[in-house]
């Protein structure tokens, strides 16, 4: 509490990190709103319509060996984007030790499992559209507005994704053609995580509310 | 990197890059005022058309039909009216003007934190100015929905500009959050992050207090303008119906692009959505405004601001409220009206901090040194205005009165007094106060007396006529009133002076432009910090500022930001960045 | 306040936090949680469960997996309090707009039954 009070009553800086990092927290809070607008307009919606909302567990069912096994594309999908996530956190671990190949190579990583993320969210946008029949004005499951806010939904996380990937990938290749030494210390890579990380808390409350709820 | 703060080319391990050639001083530039200057001339300019527009209305309901003026033409002015002022013009001015100047040179910092950033955001703006515009082109022209884009009516037949006008302003208002987004986390990141020394946040002007926290309104409420926005685009472009529900127009279920029927969605939710935006809004305009007043009330009553802190925690107060008074537009919108009761008590509750900022301002006032110079005039009439127009509000907050009032011309009068006339008096007054700094000369002081009286008057001839006109229950946005027989004559008079009233004062501005423009040229130069103010901005080495703004060391601030008038002192101010013990014998000095 | 010859400029603050210099394993620890925390939220689908302890489940689960993600992964545990309230007040504002949205949408849907 004594450093609370302090840090706001300080001058020249509040928080006491790199301004980039503190912009890259402030544009989050309000990317956080714009998600959590998406979600609560998707509940509102959910309670306003007079039709069953579909069964989400029959819808996003992957069909193996002979059995539907309820959301395991999206199981596997959540799978990659956390260990992406675990990637990025120990390529920023690697970063503050200045182990420049180290950053690199674990970023790398993250990307990779970024665009398996995006596939595999083609390939289910894809399956629902063309197998299942779901359109934005209307499905065979329920309320027509089921489509609508999946696709509006997850194709906005998923262009975070990709702007991840495209963002991580610039970064990635100037760590490791040494853009940063000596400067910097490598910051941006924290700040390029945070991003990351983002995407993925984004997920897990699109996964909890949309799929499962 | 030793001589970050020696070194003027250095800043926080960046390099700032001085401009070379035309292009880079004047169109691309990162230079935090040249971008100041930018957002004020386009925006300025976009205000102009957003007056004609409101004159093409005006001439409808004072003489209908005397114009030609078509019911389609009213309607996309009404429209254009609206969103070109709430947010091309007052939104832009207010934050991506005064916040631009103001921010870097009363903090005492060398520029905003990320200049490329804020060049991008004044492009941005440019651009989403243009696709406003370039509606017109499109066919079937803007849309005529009104400045709330109400849908389901915004996407039906029959509203002008349903098909293509929509999508153009929906576009338009998603460039222009990108802009405000990048100029929003500049302004965010300078005030907490890159301060002079010895600069806290209870040493700011309140000016920078109120352009803060109206970009982090901002920053929070316009997502939810984004999110309104891509809906009802998604409902008009792939045939989602988020905000349509089953609707029949002539006996046929109204289809989407598809021919699909629209069905179940709700249009409450966007009105929720658009207003949990809209409101807020109207604080990210009102607060820079209570700032600028603040500010100019402060140095031309040469005294130190009454209770400041005080004020600073009203602002706070004001910022946290303003998210959670929002359905107050929404009460006779078939809202569950047990909401009503929660958010007539939260409207009712933002008035105290309002209030306490007036009260703030008139304490200041009482017994001052007032000096009777333009930005003075400016600075009281706004706090006549304001009260008025607050007292409006008062009726509209109370759900029982609002249901009589809600979409009549007392509504117009309302927000027009509060959002209209405040604002443009709180920015002319800001424009003659800082005009020197940014230009070396004064404004003319007669035709700022001038505008001032030509306004100040105007607008109670115009608006308190509105009041009236919506007390005898005519409604707003109606095309013409021939043949409702509720209208009488000395209602349609009325309305015939507001017109007349309302043209002498949209002339009248145009000589406020003029005076911007003649004074840049010809107007008195002046020396250094002409109104011996206290704040940093008027304390760099040369008027107007060099780029980089202090040209070696940047100040160090040891005093709050109001020491007027200072008991013991050997002038009647002394600046943020003179110490304490070298001006004042035995004199005391106030944080 | 007048101390300025402890004045550092914002460059001259430390880099980061130093328990950044966690061991690999405590990420692979908070990665192992989230890992385990996903499929129990799998779990209560995979097994029907339904209703209120489905929803409150899933809901906990998932409020927990944020709070792993921000709190580790993010370094937001490490970070100044100052930071950490600027970060965590604002979402209140989102708990009020669900409450009002989810009563009025609620309110529209009774209407809609009552209507049919």
């Amino acid at each position: 509490m004594n450093d609370l009070v302090k840090d706001w009553s300080s001058d020249v800086s509040t928080f006491k990190i790199r301004w980039s990092k503190a912009m890259m927290w402030i544009f989050l809070i309000s990317d956080t709103f714009i998600f959590g607008t998406f979600l609560i307009s998707y509940m509102a919606i959910r309670l306003t319509v007079v039709d069953s909302w579909p069964d989400t567990s029959q819808v996003f069912a992957l069909h193996v060996g002979g059995t539907d096994v309820p959301l395991l594309l999206i199981a596997i999908m959540t799978f990659i984007l956390i260990s992406s996530s675990g990637t990025m956190a120990i390529a920023v671990n690697a970063a503050n030790k200045k182990d420049k190949r180290k950053t690199g190579i674990f970023m790398l990583l993250t990307v990779l499992g970024g665009i398996a993320f995006v596939s595999m969210q083609a390939f289910e946008w894809t399956k629902l559209i063309v197998d299942e029949g779901i359109r934005p004005w209307g499905n065979d499951f329920g309320a027509q507005q089921f489509g609508s806010f999946f696709f509006m939904i997850t194709g906005f996380h998923g262009l975070h994704v990709l702007i991840g990937v495209i963002y991580l990938s610039i970064v990635s290749k100037r760590v490791l053609a040494g853009r940063y030494d000596g400067i910097d210390d490598y910051q941006i890579v924290e700040v390029a995580g945070l991003y990351w990380h983002f995407v993925d808390l984004v997920w897990v409350f699109i996964f909890a509310f949309f799929y499962l709820w | 990197m030793q001589d970050a703060e020696l070194n003027q080319t250095f800043y926080e391990g960046q390099t700032i890059h001085h401009p070379k050639s035309w292009l880079t001083k004047y169109v691309f530039s990162q230079d935090h005022k040249t971008v100041a200057i930018q957002y004020f001339s386009l925006s300025l300019l976009t205000g102009v058309v957003g007056v004609i527009l409101s004159m093409v209305m005006r001439l409808q309901l004072g003489f209908p039909g005397l114009f030609d003026i078509s019911p389609d033409t009213y309607y996309q002015s009404i429209t254009m009216h609206g969103m070109i002022m709430v947010i091309y013009l007052l939104t832009a001015i207010l934050l991506g003007g005064f916040g631009n100047f103001l921010i870097p040179l009363m903090l005492g910092a060398r520029d905003m934190a990320f200049p490329f950033v804020n060049m991008m955001s004044v492009h941005f703006y440019a651009l989403s100015v243009i696709l406003l515009f370039a509606s017109y082109l499109v066919p079937g022209g803007p849309t005529g929905a009104g400045w709330t884009l109400y849908p389901p009516q915004v996407l039906l037949p029959g509203t002008p500009g349903y098909d293509w006008g929509i999508v153009m302003m929906i576009l338009s208002v998603a460039v222009f959050i990108i802009a405000f987004t990048m100029g929003g986390l500049n302004y965010v990141t300078t005030v907490l992050q890159s301060r002079a020394r010895g600069m806290t946040l209870m040493r700011m002007p309140l000016v920078i207090w109120c352009i803060f926290l109206a970009t982090v309104i901002g920053l929070l409420a316009f997502p939810a303008l984004l999110v309104a926005g891509i809906m009802l685009l998604l409902d008009r472009l792939i045939g989602s119906s988020f905000f349509m529900p089953d609707i029949f127009q002539f006996g046929q279920h109204v289809t989407n692009v598809f021919g699909t029927e629209y069905e179940g969605g709700s249009p409450l939710l966007f009105q929720h959505l658009f207003w949990f935006f809209g409101h807020p809004e109207v604080y990210i305009v009102a607060l820079p405004m209570f700032g600028i007043v603040s500010e100019l009330i402060s140095c031309h009553a040469r005294k130190n601001i009454f209770g400041y802190k005080m004020m600073v925690w009203a602002l706070i107060a004001i910022t946290a409220v303003s998210f959670i008074v929002w359905a107050h537009h929404m009460f006779v919108a078939g809202m569950n009206p047990v909401l009503g009761f929660f958010f007539a008590t939260t409207t009712l509750i933002i008035a105290i901090p309002t209030a306490i900022k007036v009260y703030n301002w008139v304490l200041t006032l009482w017994k001052a040194d007032i000096h009777m110079t333009v930005p003075m005039y400016y600075a009281v009439g706004f706090i006549f205005t304001f009260i008025i127009g607050g007292l409006g509000g008062l009726f509209l907050g109370n759900v029982s009165v609002d249901v009589e009032l809600s979409d009549t011309y007392f509504v117009v009068g309302h927000f027009h007094v509060v959002m209209g006339i405040s604002p443009i008096l709180a920015l002319c007054g800001g424009v003659h106060h800082w005009f020197p700094l940014i230009t070396g000369r004064t404004m003319n002081n007669f035709l700022g007396k001038i505008h001032f009286w030509g306004t100040f008057a105007g607008a109670y001839l115009i608006y308190i006529p509105m009041h009236y006109l919506g007390l005898g229950g005519v409604l707003r946005r109606y095309y013409d009133f021939k043949g409702l027989a509720y209208v009488s004559d000395s209602l349609h008079d009325m309305n015939v002076f507001i017109t007349l009233a309302s043209i002498v004062v949209g002339l009248i501005q145009f000589l406020f432009l003029f005076n911007i423009v003649w004074s840049y040229f010809k107007g008195k130069k002046v020396e250094k910090n002409p109104w011996k103010a206290t704040t940093l901005e008027w304390q760099t080495t040369t008027m107007p500022p060099g780029h980089g703004n202090w040209p070696n060391k940047l100040p160090t601030v040891h005093r709050g930001p109001y020491d007027y008038s200072v008991p013991g002192a050997s002038e009647d101010y002394i600046p943020q960045n003179v110490p304490l013990e070298a001006e004042t014998e035995g004199g005391s000095s106030h944080e | 306040m007048n101390d300025d010859t402890n004045f550092k400029h914002p460059s001259f603050y430390p880099k980061a936090e130093p328990d950044n210099s966690h061991p690999i394993s405590f990420y692979l620890i908070a990665w192992l949680a989230l890992f385990i925390l996903s499929a129990l939220s799998y779990y209560i689908d995979y097994v029907n469960l339904e209703g209120m302890v489905r929803w409150v489940l899933i809901t906990i689960l998932a409020l927990l997996k944020a709070g792993l993600i921000v709190s580790v992964f993010m370094h937001l545990a490490w970070e100044r309090v100052a930071l950490i309230y600027t970060i965590l007040l604002p979402p209140i504002l989102l708990i009020v707009m669900l409450a009002i949205f989810a009563n009025d949408g609620n309110a529209i849907n009774v209407l809609r039954y009552s209507l049919s």
